[in-house]
């Protein structure tokens, strides 16, 4: 039998004890502020790099694909150089700008966010891994955005601020699968649950619901905004789509929807809240 | 490794990075995007065998982790172990062939993504394993097959000496590593 080298599989101990111990530590409270703020300070450090490469990819890609459809552009051109005249006589032409401040108009007239105070945001990258429903937000620090505030957007809940940078911040969506919001439901006052992500694009599902409640497909529910809860009353988070009870089941099982539609995000409103405020 | 072989690791890490989180988080199939850092510690163990494959693995995934919203330094755990894996397994064939690479890169992300979903899993993630797996493991292996060619290069620019370490003693004698 040939000798081998014990040094490649010592060198892989060591690193495989290091990660498993850095794992572990970033699962305790006080060491994930240290990598909480690595990523922040990394987060910040390449926003300039990023946003730098943009600039430069954008036009080449707008270039590259100008000239795949080059037949096309020049046909699409000469149409609409004929329809220029009606174009400046048409303010429909802002058609876009005017979604996208009916969104944001929305966004600041939201009736269950109360008197709380909210800074909207733009919604720049979704899914940054394949492995979690997250997105990113145009606001971070510098506008007051902290860790563990929530995001609300045109319909309900979004989810929590998870990574809060300078100037951008991650958001755990409600459908991510360590996500869980406490909710109230049905017109008793004691019928609390807990919803639970299943993973990007899926539904939600509501833990605690006792069998034979009686809950119609619609039926919304809505933060409960317990003591130590992560958000504040009220505010609707998703609506039944389907709830029954197996013959041998401890209880309720129920599907339900995001009441906002997570899946084309464009404008979210974090909202300035802690449990301690 | 000489700081300037350190210097040229960290330049090429740095570019993976750039073109990971600039260019490659736009391309989705499926709402699933390609992960070319999967690539480094698989190349580095062909280049320069398994001790390298795992260290390349651990400081690349330390510093892909630091992008990601899953657990900080699974990345780096899953890479160490990929990266010695595919190092031990080159020792075995001929590393100048052409089609180990593309084969490498195939076979070993399709090993880390599997790998990560369970392992995270296991540390405290369930829903890891509650995505589209197959779809994931498919996308990402294919399209690190076919870069793995252009990222042997840059990774043996930076790692210009071969490894000998894993080998057995009577190859490393005979010269068959360079």
């Amino acid at each position: 039998m040939p000798r081998r080298s014990r040094r490649p599989r010592t060198t892989l101990l060591l690193l495989v004890l290091v990660a498993v111990t850095i794992i572990t530590l970033d699962a305790r409270g006080s060491f994930h502020v240290i990598t909480s703020g690595l990523k922040s300070v990394a987060a910040d450090a390449f926003a300039p790099v990023r946003s730098g490469v943009d600039d430069i990819v954008e036009p080449i890609g707008s270039f590259l694909a100008g000239s795949v459809h080059y037949g096309a552009v020049r046909q699409q051109n000469q149409k609409l150089q004929a329809e220029i005249g009606q174009l400046k006589q048409q303010i429909a032409s802002q058609a876009d700008a005017d979604q996208a401040m009916q969104q944001l108009t929305a966004l600041l007239n939201l009736p269950f966010l109360a008197n709380l105070q909210t800074v909207p945001a733009e919604v720049t990258d979704y899914d940054i891994s394949d492995f979690a429903a997250t997105v990113d937000i145009s606001v971070g620090r510098a506008d007051g955005v902290q860790l563990n505030m929530p995001v609300v957007g045109a319909g309900g809940l979004v989810g929590l601020v998870v990574q809060a940078n300078h100037d951008t911040a991650t958001v755990r969506l409600i459908t991510d699968g360590q996500s869980s919001v406490g909710v109230r439901y049905g017109p008793a006052p004691g019928s609390l649950a807990v919803l639970t992500g299943e993973g990007s694009g899926k539904p939600l599902s509501a833990d605690l619901v006792p069998n034979n409640t009686p809950l119609t497909k619609g039926e919304q529910f809505a933060t409960s905004g317990l003591q130590g809860a992560l958000f504040p009353p009220g505010i609707p988070v998703a609506s039944v789509v389907t709830a029954r009870t197996g013959a041998t089941a401890t209880q309720e099982s129920v599907v339900l929807q995001p009441l906002a539609d997570l899946a084309h995000l464009r404008y979210v409103s974090v909202v300035l809240w802690g449990p301690a405020a | 490794m000489t700081p300037r072989d350190l210097a040229r690791v960290a330049l090429v890490v740095f570019a993976f990075v750039v073109v990971q989180q600039t260019l490659v988080l736009d391309l989705r199939v499926g709402g699933v995007h390609p992960d070319i850092m999967i690539l480094l510690p698989i190349v580095a163990g062909v280049v320069g065998g398994p001790s390298r494959g795992a260290t390349m693995g651990f400081g690349a995934g330390l510093v892909a982790d630091l992008f990601l919203p899953t657990p900080f330094g699974l990345s780096a755990l899953v890479g160490s172990l990929i990266g010695f894996a595919v190092g031990g397994a080159a020792l075995a064939l001929d590393r100048s062939a052409w089609w180990l690479p593309p084969v490498a890169a195939l076979g070993g992300s399709a090993l880390y993504e599997m790998a990560y979903a369970m392992l995270g899993s296991v540390l405290g993630q369930p829903q890891m394993l509650h995505v589209d797996l197959l779809r994931i493991v498919v996308l990402v292996s294919v399209v690190n097959a076919v870069l793995a060619l252009p990222a042997l290069r840059l990774v043996s620019w930076a790692l210009p000496e071969a490894s000998t370490e894993g080998m057995p003693t009577s190859a490393v004698a005979s010269g068959v590593l360079r």
